[in-house]
């Protein structure tokens, strides 16, 4: 059980300590409740574009200077933007922690007196850049892209992914920037997570010192998106300078943290986690068809999804490979899950929440997540009671529900100059 | 309202330890590391063999990588499957891989099933099947990830790199082997990998987490004391191949949207009595966030997503490299800004700032990296891969802040030569082949397996 303490600064700034003298380090993770699904059409990837923007300084904190303080003590540090949600996170060695809520707050506070036009465009290059390293110039690098474009529709902002599109991020102002910060960059939009080797009171002092003069934000865009059903199962064809067909499949989901999400979540490890799991066994060590499988769960607020992959050995047709997950698929449908399968998928869910405790950084991540999605930070210590209680049926049942054709989209990634 | 012109001073600094490491050497020479953590309910076990890929004969190349890949085909009374499964049923995750230097085991563990994973862990190292039934799965696989390699631009860029420094010879072929050299290995070249190198007195193992050190050394000694001894191999030397002057190697990719660069030289080895002038001195060039190379590529110029140099620290000289995917219309300056930054650093013109900077985050970063049981295993496993003195992690502050500006000269003039430096350029050659003539230096047009377009 971890010991939290929970409470709101009268701005509305969510904060929640973990005391913990094992390690001298701090980490200091926070979670602003914003990511691509606040985006709107024509700007995507701004959310994302705009993370870049608040690590080039603030009214207090010269153009990368956060970094340089950070490092510059022993510290690490990054962000990352999702769907949902944006994280900042700096894990410090602890006489440092009133360094790093001084930085934070300077930029949750007084960013916009530091920007300047030839920022923007520079972080915009390097954006880009990393769209054309990590989606265009690699194999199958669109292919979540593509999945997302086809599983939603285009006023449901799960629609494309966070990194946006080139023309999106051509298209982006100085103003942009300006507006987005003022609406979703204040304290009641966030939560702030400190985990490690500080005297509460005193954190709390420090935390008071520094995030309450920064006025809150009041009220903000409702988020009223719906998914509505497929009506059907989507599918694409795509050829591309790949070597070897791959399979990529959506299955839509009930949103984080529901009872079919979290059997989806166990279903995701019978059927692709190790060598003993369905598919990995047929298709890759029995039938020795595919070269890879995977398949899991993202943790998404909105609406849940999980995703399935396979690519087909050289030779092996990609009908070939769908064939055997479905068959796969069907054999779990009516056989039904084994005691021993719940029992390897419960103790992988274990191990990995173990994990995400061992060490302060993630801890404080994952507290900020489950405070900002379940508005509960004591979830962290409830977390695999759910998955504890699941039943073999529970699975079955969700796998017989949910991976139908009905529900789910299909791209099929081709190399080029093959017959599809 | 709060002063926030100056950034706020530390507190005194809290005092860090090393977990302690309790040594011992079983009768038959395997060497045993054991630490306790107390912030999860999690154990990790690794064992080290000291031989990798620097055994592979050339044309055999990929061997070590095989065998280790083998390694979990199937063990002890299990076949693979069954393997799997109960590794699953003690919620545990096993790996097997091999480097240059090594070949590794490693298994993460539910505390309270550690007694039955150590038995796993064993049979694994220790009584591993080697099937030809493996041996063939493992070989398609191996072939299908070749094949897949061909399309991906890092790869490309960092096999031909890697064989342009140390050609046909240990370091120059790829670990993971080579078309030519994958289908051509037997059983017999697996098993015999195997009998010679994962002995005992080759090895050691290291058990990290929330397990006491006398109960951890029970069940080492229980489940790997029999394990028979063998001969301590001898250990290979790569051959560096001859640079002559800065030569740029072109290999086309019609449809590349960026060119990936590799800028370097051979390095230096791990046992250099220069690692601690050399950490420094490449954190501040490439090696961290707030380098100079990443500042100009990135901050600078937007010309990437990231830069980073590394010196590729193995137990003989790896290489020097400069790494960097960037647009195809900046290709040229991006290599120019490297070359000026390797002979900037040349010149001694280092600012108080930034090796201060630069120290302090060396020094600093080491128990942020180290808190789970996985990041002590590790690092013991450097200790001992690298014969480094036991009192290594205590003194490693010591040592960094001993360093000076004149070392920083000192081991960039000795180490860096921006004069003899391989250019290696995965990218739209089209694009990007006129721009990069006007650096004067000679252009070698490759295919992606190196073989010269005339």
């Amino acid at each position: 059980m971890l010991n939290l303490e929970q409470y709101e600064l009268g701005n509305g700034l969510r904060v929640v300590l973990n005391e913990d003298h094992t390690s001298p380090l701090v980490a200091i993770n926070l979670w602003y409740h914003v990511g691509s699904k606040n985006e709107r059409p024509g700007r995507t990837g701004f959310a994302h574009l705009f993370e870049h923007m608040l690590f080039s300084g603030s009214e207090h904190v010269g153009n990368n200077e956060h970094f340089r303080y950070v490092q510059s003590v022993g510290g690490v540090l990054n962000g990352s933007t999702s769907f949902d949600r944006t994280n900042y996170y700096e894990t410090l060695p602890s006489n440092y922690l009133a360094l790093g809520l001084w930085l934070e707050s300077d930029r949750m506070g007084f960013f916009l007196p530091a920007l300047t036009q030839e920022k923007f465009d520079i972080q915009r290059e390097v954006v880009k850049e990393e769209r054309r390293q990590h989606y265009d110039n690699v194999p199958y690098g669109t292919s979540f892209e593509r999945l997302l474009n086809l599983a939603y529709d285009p006023d449901f902002p799960y629609q494309w992914p966070t990194i946006g599109s080139m023309e999106d991020l051509g298209a982006a102002s100085l103003d942009d920037v300006r507006n987005f910060f003022t609406t979703w960059y204040r304290p009641d939009n966030c939560t702030l997570t400190v985990v490690g080797d500080f005297a509460t009171d005193d954190a709390k002092r420090l935390i008071e010192e520094y995030f309450s003069e920064i006025a809150p934000g009041g009220t903000f865009p409702e988020f009223t998106a719906e998914r509505k059903p497929l009506g059907g199962e989507r599918r694409e064809v795509f050829t591309s300078p790949v070597q070897l067909p791959r399979i990529y499949r959506l299955y839509h989901l009930p949103k984080m943290g529901a009872p079919d999400w979290i059997y989806g979540d166990l279903l995701s490890t019978v059927l692709a986690a190790d060598k003993a799991s369905r598919l990995d066994r047929v298709l890759v060590h029995e039938k020795q068809i595919a070269q890879d499988v995977a398949a899991y769960i993202l943790p998404t607020e909105a609406s849940g999804m999980l995703m399935m992959q396979a690519t087909a050995r050289e030779g092996v047709s990609i009908e070939t490979i769908e064939a055997a997950i479905d068959e796969e698929i069907a054999r779990l449908v009516n056989d039904g899950v084994t005691e021993d399968e719940m029992i390897r998928a419960r103790n992988r869910a274990e191990i990995e929440h173990a994990h995400h405790l061992e060490n302060y950084d993630e801890r404080a991540d994952i507290i900020g997540m489950f405070t900002t999605f379940f508005d509960d930070p004591q979830v962290v210590n409830t977390w695999l009671e759910p998955y504890e209680n699941a039943t073999a049926a529970d699975i079955t049942r969700v796998a017989r529900e949910y991976l139908v054709a009905e529900n789910r989209a299909t791209s099929l990634f081709l190399p080029e100059g093959q017959p599809s | 309202m709060t002063d926030r012109t100056k950034a706020p001073l530390p507190g005194p600094p809290r005092p860090y330890h090393f977990p302690d490491v309790t040594r011992t050497t079983l009768a038959n020479g395997l060497r045993v590391l054991l630490a306790r953590t107390h912030n999860a309910p999690l154990v990790s076990m690794r064992a080290l063999i000291r031989s990798g890929a620097d055994h592979d004969q050339p044309e055999l190349a990929g061997v070590a990588s095989i065998t280790a890949d083998l390694l979990d085909e199937g063990a002890g009374s299990r076949d693979a499957i069954r393997l799997a499964e109960d590794i699953g049923l003690l919620g545990a995750t096993m790996g097997t891989g091999a480097d240059w230097d090594a070949s590794y085991a490693s298994l993460d563990v539910l505390a309270r099933y550690a007694n039955q994973a150590m038995e796993i862990f064993a049979d694994v190292t220790t009584r591993p099947q080697l099937p030809a039934e493996g041996l063939e799965r493992v070989r398609a696989e191996r072939l299908n990830d070749l094949l897949q390699q061909r399309d991906e631009p890092s790869m490309i860029a960092a096999k031909r790199f890697s064989g342009l420094l140390y050609g046909k010879g240990p370091y120059g072929f790829p670990m993971s082997g080579t078309m030519e050299s994958v289908p051509k290995i037997g059983l017999d070249h697996v098993r015999d990998f195997y009998r010679q190198h994962y002995v005992p007195n080759n090895a050691s193992v290291i058990v990290s987490g929330d397990l006491e050190p006398e109960h951890a050394l029970k069940l080492v000694e229980g489940a790997l004391g029999d394990w028979g001894r063998g001969t301590e191999p001898p250990r290979p030397s790569p051959i560096p191949k001859e640079i002559e002057g800065n030569r740029i190697y072109l290999i086309d990719r019609p449809a590349a949207v960026q060119s990936e660069i590799r800028i370097g030289h051979i390095g230096v080895s791990r046992s250099s009595s220069d690692y601690f002038a050399l950490s420094v001195m490449n954190a501040l060039l490439g090696g961290i966030f707030n380098s100079r190379i990443n500042l100009n590529l990135r901050e600078k110029h937007g010309y990437t997503y990231g830069a980073r140099s590394m010196f590729a620290f193995r137990r003989s000289a790896g290489p020097f490299v400069v790494a960097a995917p960037v647009r195809n219309e900046v290709t040229k300056e991006s290599v120019h800004e490297v070359l000026s930054e390797l002979r900037r650093i040349r010149t001694g013109d280092v600012e108080d700032r930034e090796l201060h900077d630069t120290k302090s985050y060396l020094m600093g970063v080491f128990p942020a990296t180290v808190q789970t049981a996985s990041d002590i295993a590790s690092r013991l496993l450097d200790m001992e891969l690298y014969g480094l003195p036991e009192n290594y992690f205590d003194r490693y502050r010591e040592n960094i802040g001993a360093i000076s500006k004149a070392d920083i000269e000192r081991v960039a003039k000795k180490y860096i030569d921006p004069d003899r430096a391989v250019i290696v350029i995965v990218g739209n050659a089209k694009q990007v082949r006129e721009p990069l003539g006007t650096l004067g230096y000679p252009i070698h047009e490759l295919d992606i397996d190196g073989n010269a377009i005339a």
